[in-house]
């Protein structure tokens, strides 16, 4: 069940997201983040993952590359900040598929997606870059 | 535990501190806040059809931990870059210890490496590079 190679490339439609107040001090309660700073003005860190997901864009993606939400495994993240995400910013993010590839003659496979977050004068606040693993059943064991 | 950066040896523990075992409940209010509702972390059954004995903790829930470690630890410098990779899954239940080691400091800024534990359990292991001290150039 190898992903077909010709999605690297692949990008998700750009979307806009506003940064709640409420839903950043939902966020922040629910890591246990008890700082004001980080529940009512700046972005926690991790926060740019709940942005990217917007519009149920990760698993979108996944379904395009036809690959079932039961096989995958988030193997690696990774941010840059260039800018804090503050509360009610509108981000703009762009998704995409940069590369695939797979190990283990193909038991496991990698899918690297990116996101590019821009803010209302299209600066760049920050990037990620996500690494997931996708766990195929051996050959014997496919029907 | 906070160590100061400006001084501590390269490889030594700046910051470390245990959190309490994560809940069904705390698995459920993540996936609510964060939008990530797979059934991996909040359905037993889906997640022993994917080979776990129960739910896992959200990946990105024990980086969050990691990430209070450093903005907690750390408040007067800014964070430019946060990377883990998920070594191991974390049970619902297990308690995790989060820690900061110093890895380098030069003209980019300051390396920490950090490693969330359950036990000797290493689930994962991660960088955060923090901008130069403005007090110490």
């Amino acid at each position: 069940m190898a992903i077909d190679r010709r999605h690297v490339g692949y990008a998700f439609p750009t979307f806009k997201v506003t940064v709640e107040p409420d839903r950043l001090a939902a966020f922040a309660r629910a890591i246990g983040e008890r700082d004001p700073v980080y529940s009512e003005r700046i972005a926690p860190l991790t926060f740019m993952k709940v942005l990217e997901g917007e519009h149920g864009s990760s698993r979108k993606i996944l379904e395009v590359l036809g690959v079932p939400l039961a096989r995958v495994l988030h193997a690696e993240q990774q941010f840059d900040y260039v800018a804090p995400v503050l509360a009610g910013q509108v981000v703009t993010v762009s998704r995409s598929v940069v590369d695939l590839y797979e190990k283990k003659g193909g038991a496991i496979e990698f899918i690297v997606i990116e996101s590019v977050f821009t803010g209302e004068g299209a600066e760049v606040l920050g990037r990620s870059r996500q690494l997931v693993a996708v766990r195929n059943p051996s050959p014997e064991a496919r029907p | 535990m906070t160590v100061d950066l400006v001084v501590a040896p390269i490889g030594a523990v700046v910051a470390e501190r245990a959190f309490d075992a994560l809940t069904r409940e705390d698995l459920a209010r993540y996936a609510m806040a964060s939008g990530d509702t797979n059934p991996l972390h909040l359905d037993p059954a889906f997640a022993r059809r994917a080979g776990f004995p129960d739910v896992i903790v959200h990946g990105m829930l024990t980086m969050a931990l990691l990430g209070r470690l450093v903005t907690e630890s750390f408040p007067a410098r800014r964070v430019l870059g946060f990377s883990a990779r998920f070594g191991a899954p974390l049970g619902v239940g297990e308690a995790v210890t989060c820690r900061a080691r110093l890895g380098g400091r030069d003209a980019r800024g300051t390396a920490l490496e950090l490693e969330a534990a359950a036990g000797d359990r290493v689930v994962l292991s991660g960088r955060a590079l923090l901008a130069p001290d403005a007090t110490h150039g």
